[in-house]
């Protein structure tokens, strides 16, 4: 941030405070904010271009996912033999979450009928 | 909702969707799909029944108890398949290590624990979906 920047925010604030009567309180929200899409777009910027050969997510995992898949798990749905057989843990949180989810979703509702 | 075209709509569909919804899950090995999406598939069918009808209707076709049983039972069977895996030697989930049954790659029946855990968690989804809409439609009765 240069200080010509800095600047002009700070005029800007006191053009606020002063000539519009904003409310202290919601400049600093203003700025804060300003501040945070400040550091998520330079976050942004900084990630590898999309469907780049070099990005980091292109190792050795997908090409043996795509090359051994069908041999080692039977089935011709790559998506199916990650999901739920390299990954059937993961799967299985995914369920196990699914059951917690309804569970406190009844329990809710039942709670509340029985008045 | 007292509409005969949609009940007559619903009621020719229902049957087709349901089917389509048991392929998706059956060849959730083979074709784009799975448990999740097929037991959605399913799971709408049920809702779309118990929709254009009424709620007695939709709980007829699947009561309380089934469901909670079908969906209990959909993920202890997910988890249960793990354990078979142990108990033939291999790891928690393993597939062809375990030494499931493979078949011959391309078929229906094939893959091993993939068909198992893909018709369990349809079971558990299609009933979950079920269950979750019934209890949010009753309290409007």
């Amino acid at each position: 941030m240069s200080p010509i920047l800095i600047i002009v925010l700070i005029i800007i604030a006191l053009i606020l405070f002063f000539i519009a009567r904003v409310d202290l309180k919601n400049i600093l929200t203003l700025y804060l904010l300003g501040f945070i899409l400040y550091l998520l777009s330079f976050t942004v910027a900084e990630m590898p271009p999309f469907g780049d050969p070099g990005n980091p997510s292109f190792n050795e995992v997908p090409g043996r996912y795509l090359e051994a898949g069908p041999e080692e798990t039977g089935a011709v749905n790559v998506t199916s033999s990650i999901i739920t057989d390299y990954r059937a843990f993961d799967t299985l949180g995914e369920a196990t979450v699914l059951f917690a989810a309804i569970a406190a979703a009844l329990a809710t509702l039942k709670a509340h009928r029985r008045n | 909702m007292e509409d005969q075209v949609v009940r007559l709509t619903s009621r020719l569909v229902a049957p087709f969707i349901q089917i389509y919804g048991i392929y998706i899950i059956l060849h959730g090995h083979l074709s784009p799909g799975g448990g999740f999406s097929g037991g959605a598939i399913f799971g709408a069918s049920l809702i779309l029944v118990a929709l254009s009808f009424n709620l007695a209707t939709g709980v007829k076709q699947i009561s309380h108890t089934t469901a909670s049983v079908l969906e209990s039972g959909g993920a202890l069977g997910f988890a249960l398949t793990g354990f078979v895996a142990i108990a033939m030697g291999g790891n928690y989930l393993a597939n062809r290590a375990a030494g499931f049954p493979m078949g011959e790659t391309g078929q229906l029946f094939s893959a091993g624990a993939i068909f198992l855990i893909t018709l369990f968690v349809g079971i558990k989804v299609a009933s979950t979906i079920t269950t979750l809409f019934y209890n949010i439609i009753e309290k409007e009765q």
